[in-house]
C-alpha cells in the first residue's frame, strides 16, 4: 500500500508516540515502584506480600477462580457455539444477538441484578425451598460461589462468539469425515473440532482469565471483603491503606498472569497441534 | 514521506494549551460528595460575591491527601475538607497551617466540639455525623452494640468493613459493650472475627444496605446517620437504635494548605460555608448537619440529620491520635482475623 516502510513508520508515530507517552510510560513507572524502593532496586516488595497470609490467599484465591470462570465457560461456550454455528442464518444472526445482548448492559447493573436473584429471598433461593431441598434460604450472596458466578455471565459471551467465528472457519466438511472414518463425537472434538478451533479457544480462555482476574464490580459486590480478590485487594491498598508499592506489586503480579495464561494457552494448543 | 512527517508534527504540536485565568482563583479540595447540591448552595453564591473563581477538586480523603503531600513544595489547592483524623496527619506531615479564626466572622456560633477538634488549632469542624444500629424493629431488639453479635441475631447482620468511615467507630462502640475502651480495637475485632462465618457481609458501601434491608438478606446495620434517609423509605420497619454505649460517629473539618497563597480568600471561603444561612441550606437539603448551634431546620430535616446540642455532645469520637496511631495495626488485625 505505501510507496516505502518510513512512510508508514511516519504515520504510525503519533499513535505510537501517544501510547508510549500515556500508557507504556506510566505503567513502567508504577510497575518500577515495586521494585524500587528507598533508592535501591530489591525484591522485598514482593517476598514482604507473599510473606502474608491474607494476601496468599488472596492471590490463590484470585487464580483458582479464574481457572474455573475459563474452564467451565469454555465447556459451555463449545456446547453453545457449535449449537449456534448449525443454525440456519437467521437464526443464527438472532442467537449471535441474544449472546451479545448482556455484553450492552453495563457489569454494575448486572451485577446488582444478582444481588436480587442470589438473595434469601430471590428466585433461586425460593425455587430451592419450593423443591423441598431446604427449608431455610441458603446464603448464597457474598460468598466465593457468587463471584464465580457473576463473573461467569459476565464474561461467558466472550468465549462463545470466539469460539462461534473459530467454529465458522472450520472446513464444513471436516466433522462429517471424521465420522465416516468411524470417529466417535468424543474423537471428533478431542481430534478434528478442538485443534481447528485452538485460535479461538485461546482467544476466548485470554479474554474470561484476564476479565475474571482484574474485574473489580463483581467480587466487590457479589463477594465484598469477605471474598477478596486481587483487584479489591489492590483497591484497599490505594484508597484506604495508601500503600501503592503493595498495590504495585499486585498490578505486576495481574499483568504477569494475563501474559502467563495467554502464552500457555498458546503453547498448549501449538503442542497439540504438532502431535 | 515529508508530508507525513509535516503531518505527525502538527499533531503533536495540537496539545491544548490552558488559557490562563485573569482573575482570582481558589482551589478548594473536597469529597466527591452531592456536588451538584454544594455547587447551587455553596459554590456559586461564593463566586458572585467574591468575584472570583472557585476551582473544586474532588476525591476521597486518602487520594486527595496523597495528592496534597506529593505538591507540598508547590501547593494546588488553598483548603480542603478531610476527616478529622486525616487533618492530624496533615498536621503531622506539615501539610496545613493554622485557621486563623480571628477571621472567621462565625467562628463563635460553632458547637464547642467543631471549634478545634484536634486541639491543635488546625482545622475547623463543619459537619458531623452520628453512627449507630439501623434495625428492623420487627424482628429484634437492640439495647447495646453487643447485641449485633447475639446468635441470633449475628446471622442477619452487615457489619462495616474496617476500610470504611463507619467501621472503626462501630467497633470501638462494641468494644466498649464488650468492655475494652483501648484504641487498638483487638478486643472487637477478634469478637468479629470469631463470627465472621455467620455475618452476612462486611460492606464497603453503605449505599448497598438499603437494597439488603429491603430484600431480607440483613436486618441490621450500624450506619452513619447520613444514609440513615434510604432507610425511612422502605416498607419494612426500621429503627435507629440507642444502644446503652452511647453513638459514635465522626466529624469531617476544613484545612488550610501551608504555603498557599491565597489564604485570604480560603478563609472566606470557609466563613461563608460555616455561615448560619449556608449551614442552613445544606441542612435542608440534607446534604450536611450543621456544625454552626444557630442553625433551625424542620422537624423532617432534623430526623434525618445529627442535629442538636444534646446529641452532639453525647457522641463519643475516636480521639484523632487515636485513630491515626492505631489504623496500621487495625488494618492488619482485621486482615489477620476477619480478611479471610
Amino acid at each position: 500500500m505505501f510507496q516505502n516502510r518510513t512512510e508508514a513508520l511516519a504515520l504510525a508515530l503519533p499513535a505510537a508516540l501517544f501510547a508510549a507517552l500515556v500508557f507504556l510510560l506510566p505503567v513502567v513507572i508504577l510497575l518500577s515502584e515495586g521494585f524500587h524502593i528507598d533508592g535501591s532496586w530489591t525484591l522485598s516488595a514482593y517476598t514482604g506480600f507473599f510473606s502474608q497470609s491474607l494476601n496468599r490467599t488472596v492471590f490463590l484465591r484470585t487464580f483458582k477462580l479464574g481457572l474455573e470462570v475459563t474452564a467451565v465457560s469454555a465447556v459451555i461456550g463449545y456446547a453453545a457455539a457449535f449449537a449456534i454455528v448449525n443454525l440456519p442464518p437467521k437464526g443464527k444472526g438472532r442467537m449471535i444477538g441474544l449472546v451479545t445482548l448482556p455484553l450492552m448492559i453495563s457489569p454494575v447493573a448486572r451485577t446488582y441484578a444478582w444481588i436480587v436473584i442470589l438473595g434469601r429471598t430471590g428466585i433461586v433461593n425460593q425455587a430451592i425451598q419450593g423443591l423441598g431441598l431446604s427449608d431455610s434460604p441458603l446464603r448464597l450472596l457474598f460468598t466465593e460461589t457468587a463471584v464465580f458466578i457473576g463473573l461467569l455471565q459476565l464474561f461467558l459471551p466472550l468465549m462463545i462468539l470466539s469460539l462461534i467465528s473459530a467454529l465458522e472457519n472450520m472446513p464444513k466438511d471436516a466433522i462429517p469425515a471424521a465420522r465416516v472414518l468411524g470417529a466417535n463425537w468424543f474423537q471428533v472434538f478431542w481430534k478434528v473440532i478442538l485443534p481447528l478451533t485452538r485460535e479461538g479457544l485461546v482467544v476466548g480462555g485470554t479474554l474470561v482469565f484476564t476479565g475474571s482476574l482484574t474485574a473489580y464490580i463483581t467480587p466487590a459486590v457479589l463477594g465484598g471483603s469477605k471474598v477478596l480478590m486481587l483487584e479489591t485487594l489492590l483497591y484497599q491498598q490505594v484508597s484506604v491503606a495508601n500503600d501503592f508499592v503493595a498495590a504495585s506489586v499486585i498490578a505486576f503480579m495481574l499483568i504477569v498472569m494475563s501474559f502467563a495464561a495467554n502464552i500457555l494457552l498458546k503453547r498448549l494448543a501449538t503442542a497439540r497441534n504438532k502431535r | 514521506m515529508k508530508h507525513a512527517l509535516i503531518a505527525s508534527a502538527a499533531l503533536l504540536a495540537l496539545t491544548p494549551v490552558a488559557a490562563s485565568a485573569q482573575e482570582k482563583t481558589l482551589t478548594i479540595s473536597v469529597y466527591a460528595f452531592a456536588q451538584d447540591d454544594f455547587k447551587s448552595i455553596v459554590y456559586d453564591p461564593f463566586e458572585a460575591k467574591c468575584g472570583c473563581k472557585l476551582v473544586v477538586e474532588t476525591g476521597n480523603s486518602v487520594e486527595r491527601l496523597a495528592k496534597m503531600e506529593a505538591n507540598k513544595a508547590n501547593p494546588v489547592i488553598d483548603m480542603a475538607v478531610v476527616s478529622m483524623a486525616d487533618a492530624l496527619s496533615a498536621t503531622r506531615k506539615g501539610l496545613i497551617d493554622k485557621i486563623d479564626t480571628a477571621k472567621l466572622t462565625n467562628f463563635g456560633k460553632l458547637y464547642d466540639l467543631a471549634k478545634d477538634p484536634n486541639g491543635d488549632g488546625m482545622s475547623v469542624g463543619y459537619t458531623f455525623y452520628a453512627t449507630s444500629i439501623a434495625y428492623r424493629s420487627d424482628k429484634m431488639k437492640i439495647e447495646s452494640w453487643a447485641d449485633l453479635l447475639k446468635p441470633e441475631y449475628v446471622g442477619h447482620v452487615a457489619f462495616p468493613n474496617v476500610t470504611t468511615n463507619q467501621g472503626p467507630p462501630a467497633l470501638y462502640m462494641l468494644g466498649l459493650a464488650l468492655g475494652s475502651d483501648n484504641p487498638d480495637l483487638k478486643a472487637p475485632i477478634a469478637a468479629v472475627g470469631e463470627k465472621k462465618d455467620d455475618i452476612v457481609t462486611f460492606y464497603e458501601k453503605s449505599s448497598q444496605l438499603v437494597q439488603l434491608m429491603q430484600q431480607e438478606e440483613i436486618w441490621a446495620a450500624p450506619i452513619g446517620r447520613f444514609s440513615w434517609a434510604g432507610f425511612t423509605k422502605l416498607d419494612v420497619p426500621v429503627s435507629w437504635a440507642t444502644p446503652k454505649e452511647g453513638q459514635t460517629g465522626g466529624m469531617n473539618v476544613m484545612v488550610m494548605t501551608k504555603g498557599s497563597k491565597n489564604q485570604d480568600l480560603a478563609l472566606q471561603f470557609m466563613d461563608f460555608w460555616l455561615s448560619t444561612e449556608i449551614q442552613t441550606k445544606l441542612a435542608e437539603k440534607l446534604v450536611d448537619s450543621p456544625a454552626n448551634k444557630e442553625v433551625k431546620v424542620s422537624d423532617e430535616a432534623a430526623n434525618n440529620l445529627t442535629y442538636g446540642e444534646d446529641t452532639v455532645k453525647n457522641l463519643k469520637l475516636i480521639p484523632s491520635a487515636a485513630a491515626l496511631d492505631n489504623r496500621a495495626g487495625w488494618l492488619k488485625d482485621w486482615n489477620d482475623t476477619v480478611g479471610q
